[in-house]
């Protein structure tokens, strides 16, 4: 599975890969923002997409909302990762669509069981 | 100013009048022409001076109304303390747990080392065939406990170096938390340039940073003392909120 990381912060996209390799994830991309993003899954074959909220140029959030509004994309499994946790925040978040919601700092164990919960999910519904 | 001007030219007509009363050797005339001189000064003064107050006071209520000086010396300044001071706990925090990973490591790498140098020695012996039967066993018996011991030492290392990874996201969550002070900063030294520029009577509304009231714009990590309306207590509150809305 082909999975794309959005994270301003280079150390957190690292601690994430690795946290995937170890899951047994191996095929990764990088992007640093929104704005580099969208372009990237509208031209690769992704398979999920694990972003942080708070970055400069396009937010998590408008991400979202832009995977989501788009025709290819709609349907791809978004997870926010994010220190944000404002009930309204998270709420928005529901209701543009995302598949999981994970509160920095996180541990490996929730990393796992928040994906293997949306995988499960799709599963289920497929 | 168009005040300014009336005024000189009522005191141009009593200087003239002054001159011409004086010259005439109208004593009691030159007097009066004299106290209107002094009066029309007088009234100038005070009308510059009410002008001035006017103005001094107006900036200064313009200057409360428009800019967020209080709100930053009685709530932000504090918060940027609080936050600061979260960011040193975070960095400690997370040396401390890198060091104790590291220092637990240590042994483990050691004793494999250790136990592999000297079974390398037996096992050239027996290569070399100086080994007896009775001192081969013992050598296989070494070697098994020595496999399993590796086993679980790696286990061991293994998730000490997945603490020292996850140790690393201090750096996020800090710079985050960084980040937002340094907005407060660059208003700060907004409202400064705009106070210095109020004594030159020049001041204009400072742009702060808007987005830094709105509710759904990113808000950066929880801060210990420092009150985030509406947060939710971590993982466990936000699967509440997301399981309640169908998730």
């Amino acid at each position: 599975m082909k999975i794309l990381i959005v994270d301003d912060f280079s150390t957190m996209r690292r601690i994430i890969k690795n946290l995937l390799r170890d899951l047994g994830f191996n095929n990764t991309a990088e992007a640093d923002d929104g704005n580099t993003a969208l372009p990237m899954l509208k031209s690769g074959d992704f398979q999920f997409l694990i972003t942080d909220w708070n970055m400069p140029g396009m937010q998590g959030i408008d991400l979202l909302k832009a995977v989501r509004a788009d025709d290819k994309l709609k349907t791809l499994p978004v997870m926010l990762v994010t220190a944000e946790q404002k009930r309204e925040q998270i709420v928005a978040a529901a209701e543009a669509g995302v598949n999981g919601y994970i509160v920095k700092p996180f541990t490996a164990a929730t990393l796992k069981e928040k994906i293997d919960k949306i995988f499960a999910r799709i599963e289920a519904a497929a | 100013m168009a005040v300014q001007t009336v005024i000189s030219d009522q005191v141009l007509a009593a200087a003239e009048r002054l001159i011409v009363e004086m010259r005439s050797g109208n004593e009691h005339q030159a007097a009066q022409a004299l106290d209107e001189l002094v009066r029309a000064r007088e009234v100038s003064l005070f009308q510059e001076l009410g002008k001035l107050t006017r103005e001094f006071h107006d900036a200064l209520a313009g200057f409360r109304v428009d800019s967020r000086v209080s709100d930053m010396a009685e709530k932000d300044i504090p918060d940027a303390r609080e936050r600061l001071n979260h960011v040193i706990t975070m960095t400690q925090n997370a040396a401390d747990r890198t060091m104790s990973a590291v220092e637990h490591s240590f042994p483990l790498v050691e004793d494999i080392a250790n136990v592999a140098v000297n079974l390398r020695a037996q096992w050239q012996r027996f290569q070399k065939r100086e080994m007896n039967a009775q001192e081969f066993r013992e050598l296989a018996k070494s070697i098994d406990v020595f496999l399993g011991t590796t086993e679980t030492k790696s286990a061991d290392l293994k998730s000490k170096l997945n603490d020292v990874l996850m140790a690393q996201d201090f750096q996020d969550l800090t710079g985050q938390i960084i980040k937002r002070v340094i907005t407060l900063v660059e208003d700060v030294e907004a409202n400064l340039v705009n106070l210095i520029k109020l004594s030159s009577n020049k001041a204009v509304p400072v742009n702060t940073h808007p987005e830094y009231h709105e509710s759904i714009k990113a808000e950066g990590p929880v801060v210990p003392g420092v009150v985030t309306h509406g947060a939710v207590a971590g993982q466990d509150a936000v699967d509440d909120l997301l399981s309640s809305l169908g998730f």
